[in-house]
């Protein structure tokens, strides 16, 4: 009883945030709007490919083929069908939201089955092939706009689904690390022999994950175009898979909260660096001397950081202070490296956007994560309310022994 | 009828021969021990039975099947467990979930009702975690229970291998060198586990030992292999006079 009503309410309660997001972004401008619509898409691409790559252990980095399918699959049948049929408004975008996710999932089931009996780098290289078949297909098909893009109609500027959409994923894959069901696939990743010696098979766990974690980038890619309204093979390139790789990395390979997490943050970040604005109103600039500077400091920060890390025998509440200490004291090491650098010429005359720094942000960010915590930024740690208890009360909260 | 049958099993790789024509019966309720110098083959032998491999020659026939060439995941469903010389648990998970993946294949409800959390799929799961949690009594495990298998002593690990084996519900036992590194205290309460498997809960045990102590005091019978062949079977006392096991092991005399 008790399941049914805490189940429901939840379900309900999913719902109305996505109508109430729906609701709310309507009022934004377009242009926060879309960032909304981006983040919501990168969150469910990242958590679906957190169920591939961290759950289940296999590297794969051409998830932007998926996401190409589902949208450029669900894109056509729009444009084809959508005047014939009797079906308008949002329920169409949901059957093609299925559409999007049955045909990616396909996909996946075709490159998985083959494929999936590689190991480690490569299943990477397969997958990433596979991504760069599907770039180049669609590229020169005319029938989908070839290189020019995909015009879809219509276009459906609903955010609550997207975001539905990136509940739902998030709701999947917990749901499956919190049964039984989810063992199997931890199990693959951590031990393929010994898994399958305890009656676990293996390729049929790893293609179900690759076909699941595809069916959602498919449904993602469906609700891209329908929400842009035009689609073009640079979209769905190979460093769009390789951010959302980026994603699950950062946030630590496995751990839902984190690739959800992560994914939001990454996909913001950039836009809201090209947001910046001088107080005339031009985008925000930085000297040359300045970036450099930070960039030096980043690798005096890392530096001190790794080496209070590896400091033998300092208590947990020893090593915290230090860091804190370090990071403090990397702000007057900024100050210095900026007032030194500033004196080349060079540099000091040299003018970046704050926008144009979003790749460095991402390769920094990587290696920083990579250099103190290469199991990412949550590990396998998840969210969960009895943690938030434990944190919040310093109380013992109930044990889950699953979901780990 | 014998529970598992080798009729003279082989198998080469390349001009290596690394198992040769072996033979053996296994009846149910054995306590059945496979010995040999390093490198004759025993645990090759574990790998045909087990599906790691496929023998070149031979059949190998449990409860009357031949299962020669059955993936491992099947022969597991069929009834053979095994444990692992070198340690292979799931590292990262915790001691009670790898016993439950063991129990994961007489799992009865599909994917779609777990992903959707449904209730036989929460009531499955808490089911499985108390058959593991009673599997980890009968192997003294239960404190542990939470704790990730690699973080545990190397002692609990290798009873944890078993642990997960049984959680298969196997007719047959296989364990690969159980007692290897454990102290002379280990491996007398472990030699009193593995005869309770059998007593108590009517496994057929086959195992593979260096320890002769742990092996002449526990097994009924014993299979001496060297170099891919037999060379000795019988009871302890048969075998620990033979000549042929007395040469293998210390060398002929000149």
């Amino acid at each position: 009883m008790k399941y049914w009503v805490v189940r429901i309410a939840s379900i309900a309660l999913a719902l109305f945030a996505c109508y109430g997001i729906d609701m709310m972004s309507a009022g934004w401008n377009s242009y926060s709007q879309r960032i909304f619509a981006l983040v919501g898409l990168y969150v469910t691409l990242a958590v679906s490919l957190n169920l591939i790559n961290g759950i289940t252990g296999q590297f794969s980095i051409g998830h932007a083929a998926f996401y190409q399918v589902g949208a450029y699959l669900s894109g056509y049948i729009s444009v084809t069908f959508y005047d014939k049929m009797g079906v308008h408004g949002l329920p169409w975008l949901f059957l093609m939201m299925f559409a999007g996710a049955a045909g990616a999932a396909v996909a996946g089931l075709v490159v998985g089955l083959p494929s999936l009996r590689l190991r480690g780098d490569y299943l990477a290289i397969v997958t990433m092939g596979f991504g760069e078949i599907i770039r180049i297909i669609v590229e020169n098909t005319d029938k989908i706009g070839g290189s020019y893009g995909l015009n879809v109609q219509p276009k459906f500027l609903h955010v609550g689904v997207i975001w539905l959409l990136a509940i739902v994923c998030i709701a999947v894959c917990r749901n499956l690390l919190k049964t039984a069901h989810g063992l199997p696939f931890l199990a693959v990743r951590e031990d393929e022999i010994a898994s399958s010696a305890m009656g676990v098979n293996v390729t049929s766990t790893k293609v179900t994950a690759f076909v699941l974690g595809s069916a959602f980038a498919g449904a993602a890619g469906a609700l891209l175009a329908h929400y842009e309204g035009f689609i073009t093979p640079t979209t769905f390139a190979m460093d769009t898979s390789f951010i959302i790789l980026t994603m699950v990395v950062l946030g630590g390979t496995g751990s839902i909260t984190g690739s959800a997490i992560s994914a939001a943050l990454l996909a913001y970040l950039p836009e809201y660096l090209r947001t910046l604005q001088n107080a005339d109103g031009t985008p925000l600039a930085v000297t040359g001397s300045s970036v450099m500077a930070a960039l030096l400091t980043v690798a005096v920060a890392v530096g001190a950081i790794r080496a209070v890390i590896n400091m033998p025998g300092a208590s947990a509440q020893k090593r915290t202070l230090y860091i804190l200490g370090a990071i403090l004291a990397s702000g007057l090491v900024k100050i210095i490296f900026q007032i030194a650098l500033l004196q080349v010429p060079y540099l000091a005359k040299l003018h970046i956007e704050a926008g144009q720094l979003r790749m460095v942000i991402f390769a920094v960010s990587l290696v920083v994560i990579m250099l103190i915590r290469p199991q990412g930024i949550f590990a396998h740690h998840e969210f969960s309310w009895s943690w938030v208890k434990k944190v919040l009360f310093r109380k013992e909260g109930p044990k889950t022994a699953v979901a780990s | 009828m014998s529970l598992l049958k080798l009729n003279k099993a082989t198998i080469r790789f390349g001009g290596l021969v690394a198992v040769n024509e072996v033979s053996f019966d296994l009846e149910k309720g054995d306590l059945f021990g496979l010995i040999g110098p390093n490198g004759a083959g025993k645990t090759t032998c574990f790998n045909l039975i087990t599906g790691v491999y496929t023998p070149t020659s031979g059949e190998i026939v449990f409860q009357g099947k031949q299962i020669q060439g059955t993936p491992s995941n099947r022969i597991a469903s069929l009834g053979i467990a095994r444990t692992f010389q070198n340690i292979r648990l799931f590292p990262a998970l915790s001691v009670l979930e790898n016993v439950v993946v063991g129990g994961f294949l007489r799992h009865k409800t599909g994917l779609f009702s777990a992903l959707a959390y449904l209730p036989n799929s929460i009531k499955e799961t808490t089911r499985l975690k108390d058959e593991a949690y009673h599997l980890l009594e009968i192997l003294d495990l239960e404190d542990v229970a939470d704790t990730r298998s690699a973080d545990l002593p190397y002692g609990k690990q290798r009873r944890l291998e078993i642990a997960r084996a049984m959680a298969t519900q196997p007719e047959l036992l296989l364990l690969d060198e159980p007692a290897a590194g454990m102290n002379p205290q280990e491996s007398e309460d472990l030699m009193r586990t593995v005869r309770k498997l059998r007593d108590e809960h009517g496994k057929t045990v086959l195992l593979i030992e260096h320890d002769m102590k742990f092996v002449m005091n526990l097994c009924e019978k014993i299979f001496v292999l060297d170099h891919g062949e037999q060379i000795a079977y019988g009871g302890p006392s048969e075998v620990r006079n033979d000549p042929k096991v007395i040469a293998a092991y210390l060398g002929e005399a000149v």
